[in-house]
């Protein structure tokens, strides 16, 4: 490995550290159920830009309860998903490419242990909207941790693919959940 | 000194001084949880995302996936201060159940699994709950109420599924597949090494009690409330 390679690795690492050091500290689902300001729809649009779907329009969600509606309709994206597995996909390749596949592996799983104590955020969040319901929480907490791990996988491929979880990070750091792609629209919770 | 449900052993520092056979016997039960939890997830939890039908469950399957995993973390972290090594501690390292040589094809499949194998887990884990091993006894404690949400889990998911015909077909259909491997989750009738963990207090129950307990209750899960067949096994592993 060239100093050049070795130092773009050492900074690589870096972030992923920082990034998981960070992860505690987001507020994490403070901002759902509000409406969605500027800077928060454009980074929606980035997202679906990213997976090179087509434009459409991005909506609020108004509470919890429909919030989880929302995730079970039916006409839920299925190219939305694949965009983002495909994208994952190449990611894992890329960055098993440039450190390792084990490597690679053991940052991620130091990440995702960090990630795993996020449903106390998406319980209290449910708690201060007067709605129990372990489920939702872990459904919750389950898409948290997802975006966690793209996020750390973009840092650590460090290519253009990784603007596309770059950008929905950006909605959960912002204290929303990204719900996807349902019936044309990309749903902000 | 002799190690007994009366006299816990309080430590892995304490586990130094109880009898060797003990100690054997306690690293026997932690790496086999250790193995056994990383297996079931990436056999069966982290494919089930891909086959889960909706976001809704694809976020909750990677939830379960990730519990799964801590599972396994817990155990081996319990593993590694009482010296066992780590490649004994995942599927690499040690032989696996039967059930994780049949790899996962349906989204059925994976709901009936949660619904008997994390019954089976449970009943496993309730006994751990009065283990004369104390960190184990914790361990035990901190576990269950997620093998409990694993197990409602299924049974919610298949309740669903069975509302159409289609469902009740492809659920009884992995019910007959999966079904017939669960008595033997439950270890050999007689068994020595059930017989020396009673002995010392680590499990309170014998091999065939836990086996009848858990037929008698999936019974009711699969017969009584979800009105499926549940096939004829050897109760005898």
């Amino acid at each position: 490995m060239s100093d050049t390679a070795r130092d773009d690795a050492d900074v690589a690492w870096a972030h992923v550290a920082a990034f998981t050091a960070e992860i505690p500290r987001l507020k994490w689902f403070a901002a759902v159920g509000m409406a969605l300001v500027p800077g928060v729809i454009a980074a929606a649009e980035r997202h679906v830009a990213a997976l090179g779907l087509a434009p459409g329009p991005v909506a609020p969600v108004a509470g919890w309860r429909e919030a989880a509606a929302t995730a079970q309709r039916p006409d839920w994206s299925r190219a939305w998903w694949q965009a983002e597995v495909a994208c994952e996909q190449a990611l894992q390749r890329q960055g098993a490419a440039r450190f390792g596949l084990q490597p690679l592996l053991a940052a991620l799983t130091a990440l995702a242990e960090i990630a795993g104590g996020l449903q106390i955020h998406a319980t209290s969040a449910l708690a201060a909207a007067g709605i129990d319901d372990p489920a939702l929480a872990k459904v919750a907490a389950g898409a948290a941790a997802q975006a966690c791990h793209q996020r750390g996988l973009a840092l650590l491929a460090d290519s253009e693919t990784g603007r596309v979880f770059t950008a929905k990070f950006e909605l959960f750091a912002a204290g929303h959940w990204p719900l996807g792609i349902v019936g044309g629209t990309c749903f902000v919770f | 000194m002799s190690a007994t449900a009366a006299a816990p052993i309080k430590s892995v520092d304490a586990l130094n001084a109880a009898p060797e056979e003990y100690r054997l016997a306690v690293r026997k039960i932690v790496r086999s949880h250790a193995v056994n939890e990383l297996y079931g997830a990436r056999v069966y939890d982290e494919p089930a995302i891909a086959l889960a039908p909706t976001p809704y469950l694809k976020w909750l399957t990677c939830r379960i996936a990730m519990e799964e995993y801590g599972h396994h973390v817990r155990f081996r972290q319990l593993g590694e201060q009482m010296g066992i090594p780590e490649s004994e501690m995942t599927p690499e390292g040690r032989k696996a159940l039967s059930i994780f040589e049949f790899p996962l094809k349906t989204w059925e499949e994976f709901c009936v699994i949660k619904l008997l194998a994390d019954l089976a887990e449970i009943i496993q884990v309730e006994d751990l709950m009065k283990c004369s091993f104390m960190p184990l006894r914790n361990l035990a404690k901190v576990t269950m109420p997620e093998e409990i949400f694993h197990s409602q889990f299924g049974k919610d998911t298949c309740t669903e599924l069975v509302k159409t015909e289609d469902g009740r077909k492809k659920v009884q259909a992995a019910i007959d597949h999966y079904f017939p491997m669960m008595p033997a989750f439950f270890g050999k009738a007689d068994s020595a090494n059930n017989a020396l963990y009673r002995k010392y207090g680590i499990k309170q129950r014998t091999n065939e009690d836990m086996r009848a307990d858990f037929l008698k209750r999936v019974r009711d899960l699969v017969e009584g409330h979800l009105k499926l067949k549940l096939p004829e096994v050897a109760e005898a592993a």
